[in-house]
């Protein structure tokens, strides 16, 4: 674990963590794939004002409200009048972002909070985890609504209203892990050799930490992408006409029984995002890893 | 006298689903309903549903036949002085309370003198404390009501739904807040319990005054607050009736061999408020101009599915007083004209905002955006959540900085009234806060018109002033009214007799089950 | 240990303080008065002022804090302003149908995400392992509303077999906890696999492999005692969402629980159900939490508490 990236046996000339994560990370197709999902994705998502097929707040047609996919539309319409594939399309960017910048905000105060409240102990540790279990106890919903109050409506209060509700729980799971690292023998040894607590955390429980964190955050960007849509359907998330997935899921429920492809094409969206993240995360984790080498 | 909204938080309502029932088949008719009851009492009451619940064991001296008619209940006949001053009711003889006390004219001093009395601190002390100076029992079957003005529309106000007979004794006894849990009066069911959470239950009252009713042996009141789930409650048979139907499933379920699906007229109308002291709304033809630009038919079509007709008015067809003017046309071409002669050529941005937040809100919202933007204006949609809609609109304190300026709302006069659906949506006294005007419209003329209506007792002369005023509200345009919505509902084909009132309250004193 | 849970409790009290006091500032911050809402649209401005008084919201701020705070303190929380109960029958009314829903959920997902997990673990990379993850990942890429939609729709509405909302019986439960669970099953499950690989990496078990113990137990006796802690600590988490976090799937089944209550209270501005609910939530996750901690030192005894 103290020589984390310095590979043991080597048949290739010179290897660089990097080249080592790339090794192990290739021969998991399953990644692979959803990494380039994600890529596409995030391509699409770049690109979309400049391919969509239609604008996705302002064209409408109220000829074919509910009309099923055709060539024309290759989603179908919604039942304003829109363009599914145009929304959704731009409805990537929006979920996206709001999925990522959620969660690595949470990630990072939520791991900067657990590895000081694992390692100290003590005080810290009482008054970090007392915070956590502030925060815990202020349900989603309530934060929400509480932060759309503070700062009025809108997709930037629902990313803010995640990622604080997702630091609490990377904060306790960082410390969990941090507690039962820190009495490895390798870290005591560190430290009895004088290595500062700098150190002794940055260079060998932060790294024993980020398996769990990747996992989590994986998971996690799928949580927050779905959060949104449940604060929409309590009537708390993006304001429309926003095509953020979630909503267009949730204001699709009422149709869902009539025209189908209204929910499905944006659950569908959803689900298929949520299912890339994952697979991506887990190869992530075996590639980052250097405990796991897999023969 | 509520705004009426039909989704996850507000109103509604479902009958009876046949509890596994003995042989002889006890008639058990359960209705579920959209929201919890706040109370049963219903002078603390400021919802319809909690209302209309509580017409299953309350009446009043006056109700509403379910064409929103004034009609006598408890009371036989009323006379009305000279001066519009002082109001003799005769009641009906013989009538019982729950508890087996007679109904006489003492319940009804009781009564408004509980809700006149600040002391109690009752929701609807505002209504009567306005206008009723003293109430007093003349004999046992005669009430006398003195007036500390005149106020034409008294008769409409003791049949609104909060005005109904508790009994004296039983309000003695469990006092002024208990009562709300011991519901005692004279209707045609009897409270048996309510567990807040899950239901509220009624049974069959034996001694009822009106007899051959009631003819189920129970009511079950079931809030099913996700209307998709009200939808489902239909089909699997757990309800045999409910209110509101969401519009969307209304084809889904037409489809279905032992539901009705029936759509009744309203008094619900929907309008788009422009605060009119505010730039760019206080130019009366950038006012005009987005009523040109938006397509009602458009709006009934795609938010409520065609279960609305494009208004056509400023009070809908039902309240007493209104008069049809005409659907204004959508004419986006003269909207554009017209903006352009207010020196808005290529429009201006503003904010759109909704008093609801549910679906039907999301997709009306979305339409007046996109046909707004048509024209130039480009809107930011906000649906406020029902705190933000108290905060931002309802108790804004300076008229001068109301951030309201696109509003989308609703009201229904639940007096059946036009003074209801005027005065407080557009008298110059009813700005925020104190009442609802959101357009802070300002018309003399209106303002005359609504005071003299209420001095008269004159039919004919309280029908001129209301066409008065509602004409130059139309011209002067502070709203958009856009459309008056139907009422959805669904139903057993078992059941008979249950109907939706125009108001979105409900008329159930015939309900019977096959 | 007894002493390390002994301190514990008594930091219950400071946390719950700062509870109180963040709960209290933060339901009067949030936008909306009360007594207009109770008041209803049409009040006059007489009788909100009515309202208020009722209310007890016409006090100052520090009064109304210290009569909430000395209330708390005897076990009264105030009364509801929309129904003027005492909030503790609200809430106890509401508590058992939660309570009973979590455990349900709790059980069943526990359960099942733990044996896909480890299952998956075992035969890492291979059909077991693809088909568990499919699974897991299916059920947290669903959003709960939309799941539990679907559900009813095919379960009660299309095949007749469930009843579709209320609380009465134990058929009642299961569409709630499976909408309620899916999501913990699948984080289960993905936690103990990933806890599990690593583990089964370790020299521990290749020591115990290499002895020639049979790979059952191995995987039993070695692995999945160590791969427990980070499961125990997401369980804990969990538990703790389920408890608050089911209002979603309460508004749709109709559960006559506290998420409901709370999407109520929040809506009609009921500041003391607010108050009360959320103490109630820290206390259970505080209490939770407390739990997941001693089980850390049950499992791996190298964890010292000082």
């Amino acid at each position: 674990m103290t020589t984390a990236t310095v590979p043991l046996t080597s048949t290739a000339s010179v290897r660089t963590p990097w080249t080592e994560f790339w090794r192990k990370f290739k021969r998991q197709h399953a990644a692979v794939i959803a990494g380039v999902f994600v890529l596409l994705l995030v391509t699409l998502a770049i690109l979309a004002p400049w391919i969509v097929p239609y604008d996705a707040e302002n064209f409408f047609d109220y000829d074919s409200l509910n009309a099923r996919p055709s060539w024309k539309h290759w989603f179908g319409v919604d039942p304003l009048g829109r363009d599914i594939l145009s929304r959704l399309l731009m409805g990537a960017r929006i979920s996206l972002t709001a999925g990522f910048v959620s969660v690595a905000v949470g990630a990072i105060v939520g791991t900067v909070l657990g590895l000081v409240a694992g390692y100290r102990e003590g005080w810290w540790d009482r008054i970090i985890m007392r915070l956590c279990d502030v925060l815990f106890a202020f349900p989603g919903i309530l934060l929400a609504i509480g932060i759309v109050a503070i700062l009025g409506g809108g997709m930037i209060n629902v990313i803010i209203a995640v990622a604080i509700f997702s630091i609490p729980t990377f904060a306790r799971l960082v410390r969990g892990n941090t507690l039962s690292l820190k009495h490895l023998t390798y870290v005591e040894a560190a430290r009895s050799v004088g290595a500062s607590d700098w150190t002794i955390v940055m260079r060998h429980i932060f790294p024993g930490t980020i398996a769990a964190v990747v996992v989590y955050f994986s998971l996690r960007i799928g949580t927050s992408i779905i959060t949104a849509a449940s604060l929409s359907f309590i009537g708390l998330g993006a304001q429309p006409p926003t095509p953020e997935w979630g909503a267009m899921l949730n204001e699709a429920r009422s149709d869902m029984m009539t025209s189908p492809h209204v929910a499905i094409f944006p659950s569908l969206a959803i689900f298929f995002t949520v299912l890339a993240f994952n697979l991506l995360g887990d190869g992530l984790r075996d590639a980052l890893d250097p405990k796991i080498d897999r023969r | 006298m509520k705004i009426k909204s039909h989704s996850m938080l507000f109103a509604a309502l479902a009958v009876g689903a046949a509890m596994a029932v003995p042989a002889y088949a006890a008639k058990d008719v359960v209705f579920a309903v959209a929201s919890q009851f706040t109370t049963t009492d219903p002078y603390d009451a400021n919802d319809t549903l909690s209302q209309a619940m509580a017409k299953s064991f309350y009446e009043g001296l006056f109700g509403f036949d379910k064409d929103m008619k004034v009609i006598p209940v408890l009371a036989e006949s009323y006379t009305a002085s000279k001066d519009g001053l002082v109001y003799t009711i005769k009641l009906k003889k013989g009538i019982k309370f729950h508890d087996g006390t007679d109904f006489k004219a003492d319940a009804v001093k009781a009564n408004l003198d509980r809700v006149t009395n600040p002391e109690n601190k009752l929701k609807r002390y505002g209504l009567y404390n306005n206008n009723i100076a003293k109430t007093e029992a003349v004999d046992d079957s005669t009430a006398r009501i003195t007036l500390k003005t005149p106020f034409s529309a008294f008769i409409n106000q003791l049949a609104h739904p909060s005005t109904v007979m508790i009994s004296p004794t039983a309000l003695a006894k469990y006092g002024n807040k208990d009562i709300a849990f011991n519901p005692v009066g004279t209707g045609p069911f009897k409270f048996v319990e309510w567990k807040q959470t899950d239901y509220l239950k009624v049974a069959k009252n034996e001694n009822y005054w009106q007899k051959g009713l009631p003819k189920v042996d129970s009511i079950t009141w079931k809030p099913v607050i996700d209307s998709n789930s009200r939808a489902a409650v239909m089909q699997t048979g757990e309800a045999q009736f409910t209110y509101p139907l969401p519009y969307e499933q209304a084809e889904t379920l037409k489809a279905k061999a032992d539901l009705d699906v029936v759509a009744a007229p309203s008094i619900i109308l929907r309008y788009l408020s422009m605060n009119t002291q505010q730039k760019p709304f206080d130019n009366p033809k950038v006012r005009q101009a987005i009523a040109y630009a938006i397509n009602k038919e458009a709006v009934a079509k795609i938010a409520f599915s065609g279960y609305a007709t494009p208004a056509d008015g400023i009070v809908p067809e039902g309240v007493e007083y209104s008069v049809k003017i005409g659907v204004m046309p959508y004419d986006v071409a003269k909207a554009k004209q017209l903006l352009t002669e207010a020196g808005y050529p290529n429009g201006f941005e503003t904010e759109l905002w909704s008093g609801y937040n549910h679906s039907i809100a999301q997709k009306l919202t979305q339409v007046l955006q996109q046909q707004l933007q048509q024209i130039g204006i480009r809107t930011k949609i906000t649906l406020l959540e029902a705190g933000q809609r108290v905060e931002k609109v309802e108790s804004w304190q300076d008229p001068a900085t109301a951030p309201v300026r696109l509003y989308y709302i609703g009201w229904s006069s639940s007096t059946g009234e036009a003074d209801w659906a005027i005065r407080p949506l557009l008298a110059s006294d009813s700005w925020p806060p104190k009442l609802f005007n959101t357009a802070y419209y300002k018309s003399d003329k209106v303002d005359g018109d609504i005071k003299s209506a209420l001095l008269t007792t004159d039919k004919t002369e309280k029908a001129k002033f209301y066409k008065d005023a509602q004409e130059s509200i139309y011209k002067d345009a502070p709203w958009v009214p856009l459309v008056t919505e139907k009422l959805l509902s669904a139903k057993s084909k078992r059941l008979s007799g249950v109907y939706t009132m125009p108001d979105g309250s409900f008329d159930i004193i015939n309900v019977d089950l096959k | 240990m007894l002493q390390y849970i002994v301190r514990r409790l008594l930091g219950l009290i400071p946390t719950l303080l700062i509870v109180a006091v963040l709960v209290f500032m933060f339901v009067h911050l949030l936008p909306g008065d009360p007594a207009r809402l109770a008041a209803g649209p049409d009040a006059t401005p007489a009788t909100v002022a009515l309202v208020r008084q009722d209310l007890g919201l016409d006090k100052p701020l520090p009064e109304q804090f210290i009569r909430f705070a000395t209330g708390v303190l005897r076990g009264d929380f105030g009364r509801s302003l929309r129904t003027k109960r005492p909030v503790s029958t609200e809430i106890a009314e509401r508590f058992m149908p939660t309570m009973w829903l979590t455990v349900a959920a709790m059980a069943w997902s526990v359960l099942i995400g733990m044996a896909i997990g480890t299952l998956s673990a075992v035969w890492r990379n291979r059909w077991p392992d693809r088909v568990g993850m499919t699974l897991a990942v299916s059920g947290i890429s669903f959003p709960a509303f939309a799941l539990g939609m679907l559900l009813m729709q095919i379960f009660a509405v299309q095949l007749n077999w469930l009843p579709t909302v209320g609380a009465d019986t134990w058929r009642h439960y299961i569409l709630p906890s499976v909408t309620l669970g899916a999501a913990v099953a699948a984080i289960m499950a993905r936690f103990t696999r990933s806890s599990f690989v690593e583990i089964l990496q370790d020299d521990y078990i290749r020591t115990a492999r290499a002895k020639g113990l049979p790979e059952t137990v191995v995987v039993v006796k070695h692995g999945l005692r160590n791969a427990l802690i980070p499961v125990v600590t997401m369980m804990g988490l969990q538990f703790g969402f389920l408890l608050g976090g089911s209002i979603v799937v309460e508004v749709v089944f109709n559960w006559p629980g506290m998420g409901r209550l709370l999407i109520d209270a929040v809506d009609m501005r009921d500041y003391p159900v607010i108050q009360g609910l959320v103490l109630l939530f820290s206390v259970e996750f505080i209490l939770i939490n407390l739990i997941v901690d001693v089980l850390y030192a049950v499992i791996n005894p190298t964890i010292r508490y000082r």
